[in-house]
């Protein structure tokens, strides 16, 4: 008992001993944490946001007039049964039409009356699978389409250069955003070695003097132990609060744009303890 | 008799050139031996040897049971509680008082807080400081810093206590004082083995004395 107490002191009241020290390292695990958190949250988001574009991508397909109800059924069964496409929905002339006086309101002249027909086709619109929205699948799906019987190219609309451009500046943005990535968790690790670097400096005159009197490895190391973890929660925590604020700040100044699931937080938290762990544990292996 | 402590052809270089060359000597039980020589001829590195900082390159070193061609670093802290260590410089912990810094030897061994508090109390009454024990170490002169160190070194109860220049910061008064209280240490059955180049305090007593020079042990 009188063991476990001695460790316990010695391990949290080195924390407030080497002052300085402790400092440095909770700030050092809060920015590497910050860091590390801003890169996921722009990460994720990033994903998000052009995942919600992808998911946006439909194909048209323009019917002729002569097509009956059956050839209609017919055609929607065949495209339904591509692995690429989600969901076909047929929209008729009359939705057609609708749909065109929505989209143009307010104009005062009346086409239709003015035609005296109704010129617009009936068409179907597909959603694909999401392992299809990208601009090879849209193609495949465009292939398939057009050689089915009584559909032509030019019967079938997509916005092929929106996907082609969306790509790249997806893959531009990936690009930016590992060597970010890379560059922060490098910039944590050197952070958190130097840090472990003073730690052990600023203990030396304590481990020496374990040492003359006797203290197993064992019992030199617990304390560092515990002092690394608990720096590292703190620091975790003082990162978790930082990015809750900064998120919170965004979703005012930006709203609908960020989302971050809860469980970055505690993350946050639980990887502060383990970078602290990390650490103290690699000062020990290479100092003691 | 056996001894306490067996050097027995002891060698050993440092990558400077100095070092020990075939130094042999023992300490028995009780006694008090002083190991004397200019400088860098060696004494602190025989220390080292006799707590095991240092290990031989040539020759061996036995204290109690633990054998230098044998002993496992794990064995290395069990040795030490069974030594006393004081240093020129007092390595005392800047950052705890007295009382913490005397205790702490008892506390690494994992001591029972009851057992601790008096055999702590005991040895600071032993250097005569237990008025000081709430004092941090830079509250006190050099001389009382050096007491605190020696009563953290008895405070285990060891059966010799090594002193590497113990006065040697310190002025003639102060140094007569420490010596005193080594010489009760010494009186209550714990053997002592100090090195020092302060030939005159060497004189003034009729003690045993290891004189070593450029490493080599002279008679």
């Amino acid at each position: 008992m009188g063991r476990l107490i001695f460790l316990l002191k010695e391990g949290f009241g080195g924390l407030f001993r080497a002052r300085f020290a402790s400092m440095v390292a909770v700030a050092t695990v809060a920015i590497s944490l910050v860091l590390i958190g801003f890169f996921l949250v722009v990460t994720i988001n990033l994903g998000r946001l052009f995942e919600n574009l992808r998911s946006r991508v439909e194909l048209e397909v323009f019917l002729d007039d002569s097509f009956d109800s059956l050839r209609i059924e017919e055609l929607e069964e065949q495209i339904q049964r591509f692995e690429g496409v989600e969901t076909v929905t047929f929209i008729s002339k009359e939705q057609a039409v609708a749909e065109f006086k929505q989209l143009f309101q307010g104009q005062e002249e009346d086409y239709f009356e003015t035609l005296g027909f109704n010129p617009l086709p009936a068409s179907f619109r597909i959603k694909l699978t999401e392992s299809y929205r990208s601009s090879t699948g849209a193609e495949k799906v465009f292939r398939y389409l057009s050689t089915l019987d009584g559909i032509r190219e030019e019967d079938i609309v997509y916005r092929r250069e929106f996907l082609v451009l969306l790509e790249k500046y997806f893959e531009i943005a990936l690009v930016v955003d590992l060597v970010i990535g890379a560059i922060v968790c490098l910039s944590a690790l050197l952070l958190v070695s130097n840090n472990v670097r003073l730690i052990i400096l600023s203990k030396q005159k304590v481990i020496e003097t374990m040492k003359l009197v006797g203290a197993t490895q064992r019992f030199i190391r617990i304390p560092l132990f515990i002092q690394g973890v608990t720096q590292g929660f703190i620091g975790g925590l003082l990162a978790a609060l930082f990015l809750y604020g900064l998120i919170k700040l965004a979703a005012v100044e930006l709203p609908g744009y960020v989302k971050v699931s809860w469980e970055l937080y505690p993350l946050l938290v639980l990887a502060g303890g383990l970078l602290g762990l990390a650490g103290s544990y690699s000062a020990v292996r290479r100092h003691l | 008799m056996k001894p306490l402590v067996r050097l027995f052809n002891v060698s050993m270089k440092y990558p400077n050139g100095d070092g020990l060359e075939r130094v042999s000597f023992e300490v028995y039980g009780g006694e008090f031996v002083y190991l004397v020589g200019p400088t860098g001829a060696g004494k602190s590195t025989v220390l080292k040897m006799i707590y095991m900082e240092e290990l031989p390159t040539e020759g061996y070193v036995i204290v109690d049971q633990y054998n230098s061609l044998h002993i496992r670093d794990r064995d290395i802290p069990y040795l030490r509680r069974k030594l006393g260590v004081i240093f020129q410089d007092f390595k005392l912990l800047e950052d705890r008082d007295v009382f913490e810094n005397v205790a702490f030897s008892l506390r690494v061994t994992g001591a029972r807080t009851r057992e601790v508090k008096k055999k702590t109390l005991r040895a600071l009454a032993e250097v005569g400081l237990s008025h000081k024990s709430r004092k941090m170490p830079h509250e006190l002169s050099g001389g009382e810093q050096q007491r605190v160190a020696i009563a953290r070194a008895i405070v285990n109860e060891p059966f010799i206590l090594l002193a590497d220049e113990p006065t040697g910061n310190l002025d003639p008064k102060t140094a007569v004082e420490i010596m005193h209280i080594l010489d009760k240490v010494n009186a209550r059955g714990t053997a002592i083995l100090m090195a020092t180049h302060n030939y005159e305090l060497v004189n003034r007593t009729h003690k045993r004395v290891i004189s070593i020079q450029r490493g080599r042990t002279l008679n």
